[in-house]
């Protein structure tokens, strides 16, 4: 037919974006419909498409929430707290930061009914059934929750084979996101453990969660995955416990949280330079600016009007990619840069701390 | 200020795949005014990289053709030598052309050279020695014809001095290898090289088999140190270093037309950047159909194109494993694991989405390489030609779990060559057609892009399309693969500086 007729490629214009659409849309414009009180600094947004159509995600991906507050405009990724087979919404589940710019706007200015734009589900903190195993072990450290609710909530509503851990630790017992759900389905269900940890108050654990701890409940962890999300202090600690176990790396799955906000405390932090220092940026051939050392890049050339892609903001989706002509930045360890980029002076504006005066290419 | 609107470039490059960056470098070193338009963040195209875990993979590149050694340069390397970036990267050569592997009917690893290709055949082929050693003289004899004629711009072909490529030139592969073999492993296990085409032996033109045969084993496959990304980066780096401007994240959405003559680009922010000429590296569909606002333009540029269909994708499963290649039995860089010897039939099956029953190329990276890995581990990527057809009905609701299960049955086979593969994978990304089609923007997802029978090739179908100052580069307006974009991007761009200079 084709070779007879000829196929008039016209005919089939958007066709191929639509379906695309359907699984990555570049941005979701979302209503909140309903806000959860979860804890006194925590609050669930459950964010409905104002389309009516949510793309499929995976359990323990997150979504990155655009904002425009008072003319600055910047994103933060959230991982979503909802189970995947719930397709009419996505919750996220966002708990008061010391300091916070983005927590604060989201948990004090936002109403029911309110519109939020959000980019399509990312991430690689998913369980893979080919080469992860259906033991589970799931360490959280606070608002580090999140993902891990949707995780064990997809398992129990789909019924999908998991033997599940969870060792969450928390400040105190007022700090406890989502207490109820987990301790009723560790009820329900043999094959989900829920295992509190607290620094403060009474628990059957008390303190930081240990390998000593991680033994105790968990037994053999030669056969088992570790997926791991908290605040940076818990990798810090949590990674020096794992290491006891004798895990292989494959073995443990850590989700990025954010880049240092003690950037400066950091191993290779410049001494004479301190998290108050001024530097001048020049964005080449658009303006100037000066910024505080202490601050990721990115966060600065937003505050300044200079808007370029942004998603996970931690260092590995590299979106926010930019090329350094002059100067030095600090790039705390575990920023995921290309070879390449490393040797023609890409760096991820999100994870780069301006030590000097720069400047930068978009 | 890049604010558009009043901006004028001499040329203005759509795409920084493989073609548009060579072509932009090229621009800007012989001191023409270039702006470069790219959609993704990143340059590349194919031509790129990405991070997971504490690994970064390779996408795309397998085997660099057209080289050569510095002694004896390939076409390849003259060009990369004249863009400039020759001696900002590194090229590592590779001593054999690939492993192929059939289950229980065959196992061979060739060379990459003539004579070390024939001497294998022959050991594992004895009953058909002299056919094997015939049939290699034959491809050399043909393809020095084709350099005589082609290369070596040759004013008066005629079929007196080149009766093989007379006879030859358009037969396709499979009707050349039943003139001079019997055994249908022996014809398989020469042709594997087709899926780099995206065509099986009965559908791919004889030249183009010739030309991957002669050119692996003359020029020798390479790899790029650092992978494919240095390749881009480095090629953009030349094109800054001469003058060149760029617009990353920025989508190109129209060609402004006047009489028949291109006068700019229309961005989807609304800005406009005027040039006298516009080179596409975008899909032929992206710029004939999607850029073009008048649809009796639009068919009138297209209508050459009505009889292609869209290219071949892949599905591709990148591994990072957490110990050396040899522990799981992989010692080439490149191997083509059959299920069956009948590309026909493993063509057949790229139309589908299941890969229980397909054909793959398992490419191990630091064999070459080890800066491609931290210590102690390995790269390994697993890859199978796949339409993107199939791949559109699936839900997408169910697009994840086609994706592991698909996974999951591609590695299974590869278990029954390389065991204890799947054990040691520690990090894995799954690309499916969706997945190429979402970063290159490419219809199909196709990386090689229209089908390349031989009626579609640039033999007959013009890559310089009929509006005055437009031109194309890049794979779907001519081969595809890594050194004819690049060197299609180079061939436009020297076109356009030799119409500036004429006027």
């Amino acid at each position: 037919m084709l070779k007879r007729y000829g196929y008039d490629y016209r005919l089939d214009r958007g066709l191929e974006k639509k379906y695309l659409e359907r699984l990555h849309p570049r941005h979701i414009t979302t209503k909140i419909i309903d806000i959860i009180d979860e804890t006194p600094s925590t609050k669930t947004l459950r964010l409905a498409s104002v389309e009516k159509y949510l793309p499929p995600f995976q359990a323990g991906q997150y979504i990155s929430v655009n904002v425009d507050i008072d003319g600055i405009i910047t994103s933060r990724p959230y991982s979503i707290s909802s189970s995947p087979d719930e397709t009419a919404y996505y919750d996220i589940t966002i708990r008061r930061v010391e300091g916070g710019f983005v927590s604060h706007y989201l948990l004090d200015s936002t109403k029911i009914g309110n519109t939020l734009q959000i980019s399509s589900p990312s991430g690689n903190f998913i369980h893979n059934p080919i080469i992860h195993s259906n033991k589970l072990v799931f360490i959280a450290g606070g608002s580090g929750i999140t993902p891990f609710k949707s995780m064990i909530q997809h398992a129990v509503n789909t019924g999908i084979s998991r033997d599940i851990w969870l060792i969450y630790g928390n400040k105190n017992s007022e700090e406890i996101v989502f207490d109820d759900y987990f301790t009723m389905v560790a009820k329900k269900y043999p094959t989900i453990r829920y295992i509190q940890v607290l620094e403060e108050g009474r628990a059957r654990y008390n303190g930081y969660i240990t390998a000593k701890i991680i033994k105790e409940v968990v037994g053999d962890s030669s056969n088992k995955t570790f997926f791991v999300c908290g605040p940076q202090g818990l990798y810090k600690h949590i990674l020096k416990e794992l290491q006891t176990l004798q895990l292989k790396p494959k073995q443990i799955r850590m989700e990025m949280y954010g880049v240092p906000t003690d950037v400066f405390k950091q191993k290779g932090w410049p001494e004479d330079v301190n998290p108050d220092s001024k530097f001048k940026i020049t964005i080449k051939n658009k303006k100037e600016f000066t910024v505080t050392a202490g601050e990721p890049l990115l966060n600065s050339m937003e505050k300044n009007g200079v808007i370029v892609p942004s998603l996970c903001r931690s260092g590995e989706c590299s979106l926010c990619r930019v090329k350094l002509i002059s100067g030095k930045v600090y790039q705390p360890e575990g920023v995921k840069l290309r070879q390449a980029d490393r040797r023609f002076g890409y760096i991820h504006s999100c994870a780069a701390f301006p030590i000097t005066d720069c400047e930068i290419m978009l | 200020m890049l604010t558009g609107g009043f901006m004028e470039y001499d040329v203005i490059v759509i795409g920084a795949g493989n073609a548009g960056l060579t072509a932009a470098a090229t621009l800007a070193k012989k001191g023409v005014k270039t702006l470069l338009i790219e959609k993704h963040n990143i340059p590349g195209g194919c031509a790129t990289s990405f991070c997971r875990g504490r690994f970064e993979f390779e996408v795309s590149l397998h085997q660099l053709s057209g080289m050569g050694t510095p002694e004896r340069p390939g076409p390849l390397r003259s060009i990369l030598d004249s863009v400039g970036v020759l001696d900002t990267l590194e090229f590592v050569q590779m001593d054999k052309l690939y492993r192929m592997v059939v289950p229980g009917l065959v196992d061979i690893t060739l060379p990459a050279n003539k004579e070390g290709i024939v001497n294998e055949l022959q050991a594992k082929f004895p009953e058909e020695k002299d056919a094997i050693k015939k049939f290699f003289d034959f491809v050399w004899q043909f393809f020095m014809e084709v350099i005589g004629a082609f290369y070596l711009n040759d004013p008066d072909i005629n079929q007196k001095k080149y009766p093989l490529y007379y006879k030859y030139a358009l037969k396709d592969t499979q009707s050349v290898l039943d003139e001079y073999f019997t055994n249908p492993i022996l014809k398989a296990v020469i042709t594997p090289y087709w899926t780099y085409m995206g065509l099986p032996p009965s559908k791919l033109c004889f030249s183009d088999m010739a030309a991957l045969l002669f050119s692996y084993a003359e020029f020798k496959p390479y790899h790029i140190k650092g992978g494919s990304q240095m390749l881009s980066n480095c090629l953009l780096e030349t094109f800054y270093r001469n003058g060149g401007e760029a617009l990353f994240n920025t989508d190109v959405q129209k060609l402004l037309i006047r009489n028949n003559s291109v006068y700019g680009v229309k961005t989807s922010d609304g800005a406009e950047f005027q040039s006298k000429y516009v080179l596409s590296n975008a899909s032929a569909i992206s710029t004939f159909v999607d850029m073009l606002d008048d649809d009796k333009v639009s068919r009138r540029v297209i209508e050459p194109y009505k009889g292609s269909s869209i290219g071949t994708s892949f599905f591709t499963i990148y591994c990072g494993l957490d110990c050396e290649y040899d522990k799981v039995g992989i010692n080439e860089e490149t191997n083509f694991i059959c299920n069956t010897a009948i590309p026909e039939y493993d063509y057949e099956l790229s139309k589908v989405v299941d890969t229980d029953q397909s054909s793959f190329i398992v490419t191990c990276y630091n064999v070459f390489d080890n800066a491609m890995v931290p210590e102690g581990t390995s790269q390994v990527v697993l890859v199978t030609m796949k339409y993107a057809d199939a791949w559109l009905k699936v839900p997408p609701a169910q697009y994840y779990d086609e994706k592991h299960r698909c996974a999951e049955a591609m590695l299974k086979n590869a278990e029954k060559v390389f065991p204890g593969l799947v054990s040691h994978i520690e990090e894995m990304e799954i690309a499916t057609p969706i997945t190429h089609m979402r970063y290159l923007n490419h219809p199909g997802g196709g990386a090689y892009g229209f089908d390349q029978y031989v009626k579609d090739s640039t033999l007959f179908i013009s890559p310089k399309p009929p509006i005055n100052g437009l031109y194309c580069a890049g794979s779907w307006y001519g081969s595809a693969g890594y050194q004819p974009t690049l060197t299609s991007g180079h061939s436009a761009a020297m076109a356009i500086v030799k119409d500036i200079r004429n006027k």
